[in-house]
This record gives structure tokens, C-alpha cells and sequence, in this order.
């Protein structure tokens, strides 16, 4: 009964409750929007981190990994010291830097990394095989693009230019056993790995015993939290990162978004409860005759309420579905706006579909219903009847 | 060529920084003539917020924890520029001599990049011309180009931002016409009333687009009162979080025409589309009979 008279009163103006529905499904869509970036990105950094199963990373002391050209001296002996601890399972070293391929009459410049391809975790083959032997490199597809090589080719590198000498210095002939995609790195960088050793070696006396990085695998069991200290203070010229101090940098850096996220949401939010108020108050107004009728009759003031709830959670309920799925495309709208980022992570999403952010932004939506109907009902319910039959047969 | 800048400006997280108290003697000091009055440098204002450092402070520059350094004064506090490369970053920001400089780091008689002055925007594409033509081991770059390069993450923003200026347009223009909508149906007796007395169609319409114009201008009046204050208060919030004197939220002319002419045009289709549905609907229809 009491739904009937609900869907009977939203379908007495189809126009107007087909206008509410777009307006709320719109709100729903950009509440879901919201919801997703709120969360998404942290979820999804915090997916990229723990990808390849490192929780720690080792960077000079002050800074963040590869968030400056800073270097750590001593790298054999840090990495000695790491392997020797029995809480960690793996130690991979990575040293940051750029090569040089003269490429038909230019220079093509990459983003190289030297590695223990044993342990290393910033990469994944695609094809070929990692490089063990000092004269192999591996290669992203931006790379082998831009130097018109393929898997098997031999390529020429160099490490450097001396401008005294006006010459290309640490220059080597390297076999590419490898296409990979850099898991931290954009989709169009242009990248290579090699082993550790041969870049040092390329790099000169400047890049002797050094490395921008190291990142630590835990055994299991062992508490990442506990093993961060112990290796800070064990290790005065790096600082140790875990990946919720990751996040947490990350968070800093973005919370540009994350506030957009909440006050956009929270906009939205109103936005749709606003309508939903003026449409079910309006429709009320409409029907103050028919609402004193059905009290003069016998019903219950609390079946006027639920009536009158029921319609505005209806608007809210109808219009969810709608606007979930609208904020799915336009979340994919979004997402590839921002993925235009430079040296974004190609597995970075700003927009990250969780089934908790549509059950959060559809109980948001729900609770927001029932609110907006609140007041008309409580108008309704508190009519005098006597009086507003009065007035509606008057006129 | 001419160097043009004297200093080079270097991150604090390759160059640490000690403080130490004002007129006392350095506890290290590992180049220079000890006899030689220390040389000068300049400090961005956050680092001397939070290492409560003042001009005329003199302090130890080295190249890393526990190395040796130079024992310097401070001769004046930067302030930050409203440069957005530089909000999120939070590295402070220490300029010493060129020379002194390469000295601690190391770094030879080299420079990282020099900024040319050329006179004309010609000679500065023949500059740039002869210089990749006969220069080896580096690249010359206009300004220009390097402001485009280093703007990208900040066009990817305002993109992003247009977009979801675009959702909200959209958002509002829906809302507007279930108001208009709701509006003029709360009017539809004294429509009728007016059709029985033989007003046009075209007059009721008139004056209902009328009202309409009339509140969507008013309602973007009271809309730009609103979002001038948000950007203050924007403004006035991330200027706090990032210590930066860059302004986050601008309110122009051309924003403030725009907000009013699309809520102008919202309003009077929104009215129109909502009158024109009311006038076709007969008088005693309207009345309820």
C-alpha cells in the first residue's frame, strides 16, 4: 500500500521525477568519482610498491628513492651488511643513471638502471631473458623504438659526454637479451636495465661502489616496522623507507586530490539531497489536500511519513543504479585525463574501482534520501486536518 | 656568452646544513683560510622557519652528514617564488657562490646549465641554432620551451579541472531546470487565470523567461559572492600548507562573465522549456477542473 501510493505520486509527474532522477544520478556519478580518487590512488601506489614483494627502500639519507641524483658511497659493504641480517630474504641494489645510443646521426637518451638481475624488482620481461653476462641490457619498447633495435640486435652505448675532450665517455657494445616493462616508470619513458657492475663501470670513478637504491625483501614473519628502525639506526647515511611511510609522502604530496575528492563529494552530496528536498517538499505542498483526507479517514500520521520517506529514498534508490554506472565512465573519462601525468607509473589509476566505494557512495546516497525526506514529511504529518480541509475546499 | 646567474642554487638533501648559534665559532671547518671572513649564502624562508636561523647566522655547509664543510654566514632569506613546479616539494632551497659550491661538492670546474640573456627573440633562435650546431655534449633550449615542458603536469591539472567543470555545468543545468520547472508549476493557476483573460502565449512566456533571467543572474551574483569567498579561503588554506605566496584559486573577469552568462542561458532555456510546457496545457486543465 504504502509503496503503491508512493510510485503513484512519483509517476503523477513523470517529468519532474525524471529530472530528479538525472540530477541525482548525476550527483551519484560524481559522489562515485569522488569516492574512487579519494582512495584510489593510495590503493593503487600502495599495489605498485608491494608488486614485486620489497617492503623496504634504502635511499641516501634525507631524501626519497630517485628523488634526486644523490647517490649512496660504500654500496658493497651496505649491501653486506643488509644480506647478513636474518630477517632479510633479499637485498636488490639499483643504480640510477643515463645512457647515450647514437641512433641514425642523433643520440637517443635513456633512463638506465643498473641491477642485480638475479634480485631486481623494478621490471618485468616481456620477452627474451634477463641480462647475466656484463655486456647484455634489456629494454623497454619506448627504447627500442626510439633506437630502432629489437630483441638479439647489438646496440653501442655510452654513459656520458666529456666536454673537454669532446667525446662520448664509458662507451660499450651491449647485446639487448630482453624486452621488459619498468614497473615505477611511464609507459613512453625510455628505459633500460643492465647490471649493476657494468653501469658502474661505464660510469667512471663517480659511480665506483655507489647505488641511488636498495630495496629490502623481508622474511616472512618478520615486522617490517621493527627492521625499519633497527636498519636507520644501524645505517647513518641512508634513510629507510617502508611503504607505509611511502604512502604516507604520497599522501602529502597528493592530498591536493584527496581534499578536491572531499569537498566535490560533499558537494554532490548536497547537491543531490538539496533536489531531492525541493522536489518531495513541492509534491507535498501539491498534495496537503489529499495527505489531510487520508489522516481525516483514519491513517496514521506514521504511514503519511513512511510514504512520503519511501518516495524520497525511491528518487535516491532509482537514481543510484544510474549514476553508479555513470561515474564508472566518467571515472574512466577522468582517469585517462590524468594519466597524461609526466613519469606517471603506467599502473598508477587515480580512479580506482573498489566494490567498497560504490557500497560507500550508495549508503551515502541511501542515508541522503531519507533525510531529504524528513522535513516534508514531518510538514506533512504535523497538518492540522481540520484546518487544511478548510483551506482546500475554500480555496 | 655571459653567465648570467651568480649563484647556483642547490637542493638541501645534497647539501646539508647545520645550524649553529649566531657569532660562535663552527665546530669543524675543513676548506678555506681560516682567517678569511666566511663567504655568504642565502636561505629560503622555510628552512628559516624550521631550523629558526636568521640573517647574519653563521652555519656549516657540507656535502654530506658527517663530511667536513665550510663554515658560512647568512646574508639574506629568500623568499619562495609562486612557482607551482615547487609546491609539493618540500626540499629547502640554500644559494652559495659558484665556486664555493663546486669546491664542497667536488664537481670541477663545471656547472649543471648556464641561462643566456640575448637581446631580441631573433638572436635568440640564432643563438640556439649555433650553439646545437657546433656545441658537443649539451643542448641549448629557449625559456619558452622549457616553461612548456615543465607546465605539462599543470596542464594534465587544468584539464582534469575543465573536465570536472564540465560534470558540474552538467549537474547544475539539471538542477536549474527541475527548479524552473517546479517554479512555474507552482504557477499554474495564475497562468491560467491570465490565459482566461486573454493573455498571449506569448506574453506569459516573456514573463516567465523573464523571472527566470532574473534569478539565474541574481542566483550567479550570489554565486560569485560564494566563489570569490571559497578562493579566498582556498587560497588563504594551501598558501598555509605549502608556505608558498602562489595563489591556488583566481576569481577574473572573464570567469566571473562566463559563471554569469552560462547561468543566464541556463535559466532562460530552463524557463522557457518549462513555460512553453504550461501554456500548452488548457486554462481549466490548469485550474484542476
Amino acid at each position: 500500500m504504502l509503496a503503491t501510493l508512493a510510485l503513484a505520486s512519483l509517476l503523477r509527474h513523470r517529468t519532474r521525477t525524471v529530472l530528479a532522477i538525472l540530477g541525482v544520478a548525476v550527483s551519484a556519478a560524481m559522489l562515485l568519482d569522488m569516492v574512487m580518487l579519494s582512495s584510489g590512488m593510495r590503493e593503487s601506489f600502495r599495489g605498485l610498491l608491494l608488486s614485486q614483494g620489497f617492503q623496504l627502500r634504502l635511499s641516501p639519507r634525507g631524501t626519497l628513492p630517485f628523488d634526486t641524483e644523490a647517490t649512496i658511497r660504500g654500496a658493497d659493504s651496505l649491501l653486506a651488511v643488509l644480506r647478513a641480517r636474518p630477517t632479510v630474504a633479499v637485498a636488490s641494489p639499483v643504480l640510477g643513471g643515463q645512457l647515450h645510443f647514437p641512433s641514425r646521426g642523433a643520440t637517443v637518451t635513456a633512463s638506465a638502471l643498473g641491477v642485480e638481475p638475479a634480485v631486481q624488482g623494478d621490471y618485468e620481461l616481456v620477452a627474451g631473458r634477463q641480462p647475466t653476462a656484463a655486456n647484455e641490457i634489456v629494454a623497454n619498447d619506448a627504447t627500442l623504438r626510439a633506437i630502432g633495435h629489437s630483441l638479439g640486435d647489438t646496440v653501442h652505448a655510452a654513459a656520458g659526454y666529456d666536454p673537454q675532450l669532446r667525446t662520448y665517455s664509458g662507451e660499450r657494445t651491449l647485446r639487448i637479451v630482453g624486452r621488459v616493462r619498468f614497473i615505477y616508470l611511464a609507459l613512453d619513458q625510455r628505459a633500460v636495465a643492465l647490471p649493476i657492475g657494468t653501469l658502474r663501470a661505464m660510469g667512471g670513478p663517480a659511480s665506483a661502489d655507489r647505488i641511488s637504491l636498495a630495496m629490502v625483501k623481508l622474511r616472512p614473519g618478520a615486522e617490517v616496522e621493527r627492521e625499519r628502525a633497527a636498519l636507520h639506526a644501524l645505517l647513518p647515511r641512508v634513510t629507510v623507507t617502508s611503504t607505509a611511510q611511502a604512502l604516507e609522502q604520497v599522501d602529502q604530496r597528493l592530498s591536493y586530490f584527496r581534499q578536491l575528492a572531499v569537498i566535490l563529494g560533499s558537494v554532490s552530496l548536497v547537491v543531490g539531497f538539496l533536489l531531492v528536498t525541493t522536489l518531495v517538499t513541492v509534491s507535498v505542498n501539491e498534495r496537503i489536500g489529499e495527505i489531510a483526507v487520508m489522516r481525516a479517514i483514519g491513517v496514521h500520521r506514521w504511514r503519511i511519513v513512511g510514504q512520503i520517506l519511501l518516495e524520497s529514498s525511491a528518487l535516491m534508490v532509482i537514481a543510484a543504479p544510474l549514476g553508479l554506472a555513470l561515474g564508472l565512465v566518467t571515472a574512466r573519462w577522468l582517469d585517462s585525463i590524468l594519466a597524461r601525468f609526466p613519469g606517471l607509473p603506467e599502473r598508477i589509476d587515480f580512479f580506482l574501482f573498489q566494490p567498497r566505494a560504490a557500497w560507500t557512495a550508495l549508503g551515502l546516497l541511501v542515508i541522503s534520501g531519507i533525510l531529504a525526506g524528513v522535513y516534508p514529511s514531518w510538514r506533512s504529518a504535523s497538518l492540522p486536518i481540520a484546518v487544511t480541509l478548510r483551506q482546500e475546499a475554500v480555496g | 656568452m655571459r653567465v648570467n646567474h651568480r649563484f647556483v642554487c642547490l637542493l638541501l638533501l645534497a647539501v646539508a646544513v647545520r645550524g649553529a648559534p649566531a657569532q660562535q665559532t663552527p665546530r669543524s671547518i675543513a676548506r678555506g683560510d681560516p682567517q678569511d671572513a666566511p663567504r655568504s649564502i642565502t636561505i629560503d624562508s622555510r628552512l628559516a622557519a624550521d631550523a629558526s636561523l636568521h640573517v647574519g647566522d653563521r652555519v656549516v655547509v657540507a656535502a654530506g652528514t658527517g663530511e667536513p664543510g665550510d663554515t658560512v654566514v647568512i646574508a639574506a632569506i629568500t623568499q619562495r617564488r609562486a612557482d607551482p613546479a615547487e609546491i609539493a616539494r618540500g626540499e629547502y632551497r640554500v644559494r652559495l657562490h659558484l665556486g664555493q659550491l663546486q669546491s664542497l661538492l667536488g664537481y670541477g670546474d663545471r656547472v649543471d646549465r648556464f641561462a643566456i640573456a640575448t637581446p631580441s627573440a631573433g638572436a635568440t633562435a640564432d643563438a640556439v641554432a649555433r650553439i646545437n650546431a657546433s656545441a658537443f655534449g649539451f643542448q641549448a633550449h629557449r625559456s619558452a620551451d622549457v616553461a612548456v615542458e615543465t607546465s605539462k603536469t599543470f596542464a594534465v591539472v587544468s584539464r582534469f579541472h575543465r573536465a570536472i567543470g564540465t560534470i558540474t555545468i552538467v549537474a547544475s543545468a539539471i538542477f536549474l531546470l527541475c527548479i524552473m520547472l517546479l517554479k512555474v508549476d507552482e504557477r499554474r493557476r495564475d497562468v491560467a487565470a491570465l490565459r482566461l483573460i486573454g493573455c498571449t502565449e506569448r506574453t506569459i512566456v516573456g514573463s516567465v523567461v523573464l523571472e527566470a533571467a532574473a534569478i539565474a543572474v541574481l542566483g550567479s551574483l550570489f554565486g560569485v559572492v560564494v566563489g570569490g569567498t571559497a578562493s579566498f579561503l582556498v587560497n588563504r588554506h594551501y598558501q598555509a600548507v605549502y608556505r608558498t605566496p602562489l595563489r591556488f584559486s583566481i576569481v577574473t573577469g572573464d570567469i566571473v562573465l562566463l559563471a554569469v552568462a552560462l547561468a543566464l542561458v541556463l535559466g532562460i532555456v530552463a524557463g522557457w522549456l518549462a513555460a512553453r510546457r504550461l501554456v500548452r496545457t488548457p486554462p481549466l486543465a490548469l485550474f484542476g477542473r
